[in-house]
């Protein structure tokens, strides 16, 4: 037995020796060689560097995403303030965003508004899936409708202080938001890219604050509000490119009657909306810190319901506003000046709800805006701007505002 | 109505179908990583890239055109450290693609195995301009994070793609014979270089000094990002007179204006680098846009 172990102990150590023995090195050797002595050095390094991480660095690292998005406006309009309230210097809201992976399966979005006129509100709130199949996304929440192009971008990142006329008027001064779901997959099958969204929510719109219906617009499915875009997105060529998109929707919305009967002032009729946007980019790669163009069109269309379905003690009572169709548009360019300014301009032409003209017919609203934007860094935006409104039969309103925004927090993608 | 079902199902089939491809689909943010991802996986991989060379890499828009490109890609190699944060979340978000997703072998981010230099040691904030507190993301000009990218472009090929493991570790391998064989042609260009005293726009040049021992005494920039004041340019000009600094380096895609300004107050000479593959036309790989540089650097300084 002690000769066997004392035979194991030389063959261990002949072995070893013979391990040990300098033999000629091709250049392939030393190439792995030094491949080995590299990788031990990566690994080195990223275990110094988890080694360094504070206490707690790894809970800090699952805290969601932070930001605060501030708009301030002023109002120096000559003749008056043309805002809501009248104020002449306003925060138009504060808007706080979280942001982070909910799990391997979903993202979570939130945003919640504060203003001085509307409190505090949840702006959106959504998940996305991130591991679907078929290059499908869902998103479930409360959202800005992808119906059009600025729609889905929030009003503090548009170049103009508002919403185009014909989306405030058609869609909500703040934008039309849903909750419910929301269906997309993107797609090249013609050699371009195409996307496909579909989406179906509580209401399409926002009602007025004191309307009652007899029943909620979405008690039954048909009163739920459904809306569809379809985007087509062409490279023209390496620096231009273009888009063009369409979106529809359908629902039900609460309409206000000219009489009340016990307490119901509003029955719910049918609205759909119909639109068309184009936008050309141009960009050109090398010069693109200081130079661009962007060119924008929307025309949207809403068709309502014209019988009412009127409860039987409102029988004979008619809509407060007429019950016909509108249409409305605008025209945006923004030209770069240099690298951190840029010159902008918006037409805008509608038939406006608002305007009430003789034997029930509709004024349209005209509209020209002239913006500087100054971009002292990516997280601040200092804009100036005049605009001439001028409503069918009315007095012309002229409007000089001025805004700033800023943003606290991770650095965000730029809009596209 | 029934041709109409037929006439949906077949639209969902069109848009369902995608072409099989055997080769690796990598797509990279820069032409860098598309360089060295082509020279590691040769013709065993189909890559592609979104930025260009002349152009801001932070910069890039998040062109629809891009999302297809991932939505095919079996991996997205970026250079990380925030420089593509400005468009790359929209164009993941936007592709839907799982293998893309953090945490997966198709999401590589490449910082994680360089040296990275300027890493934020203190409390960071948007007063020092728009700083990257992971660090300066513009490793790429250091032959010696080529060399590491290279490799970990070959583990994660390999990974994904077992079967040509090993023709991926010999692509890495070749390209770093290749690079140490043009490093020893440099040892001349490296000498007239070294220690020599220059002002740079950016930050981006920070890597390719520490390999070539340029002493880089001031910037254009006052901080990254933000342009430059009069203020600052009147103490860089000082700082240029006191230092002998007769070289301003700059990308090609920033305004030369204000360069020339400086230049000329100071008897300096402009000199615009590309600082990534296909920046210039002579740029034409990774091997030849870093012996331009030094070619360009040691003309100059000589």
């Amino acid at each position: 037995m002690r000769v066997l172990a004392v035979a194991g102990i030389l063959c261990g150590w002949a072995l070893g020796a013979a391990a040990q023995q300098p033999v000629p090195r091709t250049a392939a050797d030393s190439s792995r060689a030094r491949q080995i002595a590299d990788s031990l050095a990566i690994v080195r390094e990223l275990e110094a560097a988890t080694a360094a991480q504070p206490a707690g660095g790894t809970a800090q690292r699952l805290l969601p995403d932070l930001s605060a998005v501030g708009d301030l406006l002023a109002d120096l309009s000559p003749d008056r303030s043309t805002q809501e309230d009248g104020d002449r210097l306003l925060v138009r809201e504060v808007e706080l965003g979280l942001q982070a992976a909910v799990d391997p399966y979903f993202r979570g979005v939130v945003y919640l508004g504060f203003s001085d006129s509307e409190g505090a509100a949840i702006e959106q709130a959504f998940l996305t899936t991130t591991s679907l199949p078929w290059s499908l996304q869902l998103r479930l929440g409360r959202y800005l409708l992808p119906f059009g192009k600025q729609n889905a971008t929030h009003r503090h990142d548009l170049h103009t202080f508002e919403y185009p006329y014909a989306l405030q008027r058609f869609l909500g001064e703040e934008g039309l938001k849903g909750t419910g779901i929301e269906a997309s997959r993107i797609a090249a099958p013609f050699g371009f890219f195409q996307e496909l969204i579909v989406t179906v929510v509580n209401q399409l719109g926002e009602p007025g604050p004191d309307l009652v219906t007899s029943a909620p617009a979405s008690d039954r499915l048909g009163g739920l509000g459904y809306a569809a875009r379809l985007r087509n997105y062409w490279d023209l060529d390496a620096a231009t490119n273009i888009e063009l998109s369409v979106s529809a929707g359908t629902g039900k919305l609460a309409v206000r009657l000219d009489r009340s009967v016990g307490g119901l002032n509003a029955t719910n009729a049918r609205r759909s909306l119909a639109g068309m946007d184009l936008t050309l980019r141009w960009r050109p790669l090398q010069q693109g810190l200081y130079r661009s163009f962007l060119l924008q069109a929307e025309v949207l269309r809403v068709l309502n319901e014209r019988r009412l379905d009127l409860p039987a003690d409102l029988a004979d009572a008619q809509s407060e506003l007429p019950q016909r169709d509108y249409t409305g548009a605008y025209l945006f360019a923004r030209w770069q000046l240099t690298r951190r300014g840029f010159l902008g301009g918006r037409v805008d032409w509608l038939q406006d709800p608002e305007l009430l003209a003789p034997a029930g017919s509709v004024g349209t609203l005209r509209a020209g805006s002239l913006y500087y934007e100054f971009f002292p860094s990516e997280f601040s935006k200092l804009v100036a701007g005049f605009e001439r409104r001028v409503p069918d039969g009315g007095t012309a309103v002229n409007r000089v505002l001025a805004q700033v925004t800023f943003a606290l927090g991770p650095h965000r993608p730029h809009p596209f | 109505m029934r041709r109409l079902l037929i006439g949906l199902h077949a639209l969902v089939l069109v848009l369902m179908a995608r072409p099989a491809s055997a080769q690796l689909q990598v797509v990279t943010s820069t032409t860098d990583l598309y360089d060295i991802a082509t020279a590691v996986g040769g013709p065993l991989i189909r890559a592609v890239h979104i930025s260009e060379g002349y152009q801001d890499p932070h910069f890039v828009e998040a062109k629809p055109s891009f999302i297809l490109r991932l939505r095919d890609a079996d991996v997205f190699a970026f250079v990380g450290l925030d420089l593509e944060i400005g468009w790359m979340p929209l164009l993941l978000q936007g592709a839907r693609n799982r293998k893309l997703q953090p945490g997966q072998p198709g999401y590589l981010d490449v910082s994680s195995v360089v040296q990275v230099l300027d890493a934020a040691r203190g409390p960071v904030d948007r007063s020092q301009g728009d700083v990257h507190p992971m660090g300066n993301p513009h490793y790429w000009l250091n032959p010696e994070n080529g060399r590491r990218i290279a490799r970990l472009f070959a583990g994660t090929f390999g990974a994904l793609d077992p079967q040509h493991a090993a023709a991926y570790q010999d692509g890495a391998a070749r390209f770093q014979a290749r690079l140490a064989e043009q490093e020893r042609s440099w040892t001349p260009l490296l000498a007239a270089i070294r220690g020599q005293p220059v002002v740079a726009w950016h930050t981006s040049w920070r890597y390719l000094a520490d390999y070539t021992g340029l002493d880089i005494v001031g910037f254009l920039e006052p901080k990254p990002g933000v342009p430059p004041s009069p203020a600052h340019l009147a103490g860089l000009i000082a700082t240029m007179k006191r230092t002998g600094a007769k070289l301003i380096i700059m990308e090609p895609f920033y305004d030369r204006k204000t360069a020339d300004f400086v230049a000329t107050r100071t008897g300096a000479t402009v000199l615009v680098l590309p600082p990534s593959v296909g920046g210039i036309k002579a740029a034409t790989d990774y091997f030849q846009l870093l012996r331009y540089n030094l070619e360009q650097l040691a003309a100059a300084l000589r």
